[in-house]
């Protein structure tokens, strides 16, 4: 499909700008979560959203009779159970013997079991508005709305904005805990925020994406921002620039390929992304850096066998 | 009497239940370098943290210049232990250094020229103005260590704590780190150093304290670092042996 045909599209036109704004919001707040390390904390978020999700749309559709679909409620269920289910695996892990990684998986397959029973519940009876509900999981790019859109944007702006106005701090506060402590900065008002800009950057492509598929806009682009840039600010631009890159791009492809699902498509070019940044990148790709460690096996090989050899 | 720089008062701290520091009570007087000096896990570390507030001691109270620290943090600088870092943090030497300047900065205010400048001349001090833009991952093992030491510099504190700070460096950049040192000793800061090489306390320190989750010994070099001492703190381990029997 030729890009006037694909831009005179309304649809397309939302496909493409709603993704591509998700894909940039969450690939610059995903840079903290990669350096922070809590990359699969967020697929724990990703998981565990999709049951508050749900439970929004029961509470406002069965409780307070309105329209249970629209996104800033949708996103307050999914910021409150994926924040309960992080606050679990990291009290399980902090409080016993049992390691974060089995506590991060015990506590996503439980908030996405209890999700995957609301998503059936939610199906099996005749609640208003319920249509498109399934897509929570794995998302429908083709229905975003113009106020989808412009909520996404309000909320991605608002999170990027708490991200440069407390950058100095995330910064310190992610490279030097003990310093950030030391001089006086309160750990826990750094890291409330800084979790919430990760919670907000999963919970954004929850319409288009889904939940499950949304790892991958927060933890991919950085992975493939790092490989190229050696300061923070360089990082955090240019995974915002593949995530929108990747987003935009992914977009036009499933549209143009017919009937394929956007979100699956982006994950595979944010995928490709990543691949050309571990083969390709100066400093450390891998190609590379395997090439110079056999030289200096070599050389280290040679000096031996001469210290070695008889004289 | 010598003012003191900081001092902890029958300070105890455990890690759950186990008990790490016992009854410490431990003062610094100003102007000195305070070597800490002890077998793993005699909560060498953990006396620096408990002073800085970063572990909850379990009893007993700390002050920095006879102040809480609250009163008093930025007066206090501090250089992590190396295996403490990531290496592979996207951060140049330069913006490294001026995270030394955020603690006066507070919350919100960015660095801006002066800053830098500032973290400038800390390098030059340091010897590290050649790599200022390189990735702290690329510098070897001394230039990494002096490059933490110029960010605490550029903290300009009049007390700082050094946890292990000649781990893994070699012998110019330890000459390098020692000189500077000094020269801040003989400006009349103070300086406590967590270090492990027994051997080479006394070339840097003028105080000494022997630590295994007691004081051991605490004071002048030459008084508190004695051969009763030092196997008094070690427990008769082979390391301190050697050492014992070298010196002899």
């Amino acid at each position: 499909m030729d890009p006037i045909e694909f831009f005179s599209n309304h649809i397309f036109r939302m496909v493409f700008f709603g993704t591509t704004v998700i894909g940039i919001v969450s690939g610059a707040l995903g840079a903290f979560a990669y350096l922070r390390k809590q990359s699969l904390i967020s697929d724990v978020i990703g998981h565990a959203a999709l049951p508050g999700a749900l439970l929004a749309f029961l509470t406002a559709v069965v409780i307070f009779g309105v329209n249970g679909r629209n996104m800033l409620l949708l996103i307050v269920g999914a910021v409150i159970t994926g924040t309960l289910a992080a606050l679990f695996a990291n009290v399980v892990a902090a409080r016993t013997k049992i390691a974060i990684d089995t506590a991060m998986a015990i506590s996503l397959t439980t908030f996405f079991g209890l999700g995957m029973l609301l998503l059936r519940i939610v199906a099996n009876n005749p609640f208003p508005g319920k249509g498109g509900i399934q897509d929570y999981l794995f998302g429908n790019a083709a229905s975003i709305t113009r106020a989808d859109l412009t909520t996404s944007v309000v909320v991605g702006a608002f999170a990027l904005t708490v991200m440069l106005v407390f950058w100095k701090e995330f910064t310190l506060r992610t490279f030097d805990p003990v310093l950030s402590t030391m001089l006086g900065f309160r750990a826990r008002v750094i890291d409330t925020l800084m979790f919430a800009t990760i919670v907000i950057a999963i919970v954004i492509g929850v319409k288009a994406v889904g939940f499950v598929l949304m790892v991958a806009f927060v933890v991919t682009p950085p992975a493939a921002a790092r490989q190229w840039t050696n300061t923070l600010p360089a990082m955090v631009i240019l995974s915002a620039f593949f995530g929108g890159l990747g987003s935009g791009l992914g977009a036009y492809l499933s549209i143009s390929m017919g009937n394929v699902p956007t979100g699956p498509v982006i994950v595979l070019v944010l995928f490709a992304i990543f691949l050309i940044s571990l083969l390709a990148s100066p400093k450390r790709s891998i190609v590379v850096t395997a090439l110079r460690r056999v030289e200096a096996r070599k050389a280290l090989k040679r000096e031996f066998n001469t210290e070695g050899a008889p004289r | 009497m010598t003012p003191i720089a900081c001092e902890s008062r029958d300070l105890s701290v455990a890690y759950r239940a186990d008990p790490v520091l016992q009854h410490v009570d431990f003062r610094v007087p100003v102007g000195s370098v305070m070597g800490i000096v002890g077998p793993n896990g005699a909560g060498k570390s953990t006396l620096i943290k408990a002073m800085l507030g970063l572990v909850t001691p379990l009893a007993g109270t700390s002050e920095i210049f006879g102040r809480p620290l609250d009163e008093v943090r930025n007066r206090v600088g501090y250089m992590p232990q190396s295996a403490t870092v990531d290496w592979d943090f996207p951060t140049t030497v330069i913006d490294l250094a001026v995270m030394g300047t955020y603690g006066e900065l507070g919350w919100f205010r960015r660095p801006g020229k002066a800053e830098r400048e500032r973290a400038m001349a800390a390098l030059e001090q340091t010897g590290m103005q050649d790599v200022a833009t390189r990735q702290i991952g690329e510098l070897s093992g001394g230039q990494r260590q002096r490059a933490f030491l110029a960010r605490a510099l550029v903290q300009a504190p009049d007390l700082y704590f050094m946890d292990e700070p000649f781990q893994g460096i070699d012998a110019k950049s330890q000459q390098s780190m020692i000189e500077v040192l000094t020269g801040l000793s003989a400006a009349g800061k103070t300086i406590v150093i967590v270090h492990h090489h027994l051997a080479s306390v006394l070339d840097f320190c003028d105080h000494v304290t022997l630590l295994n989750k007691t004081i051991i010994a605490s004071g002048p070099g030459e008084e508190a670092f004695t051969s009763d001492n030092i196997r008094a703190a070690y427990e008769a381990s082979d390391g301190a042996e050697a050492f014992l029997t070298a010196a002899e």
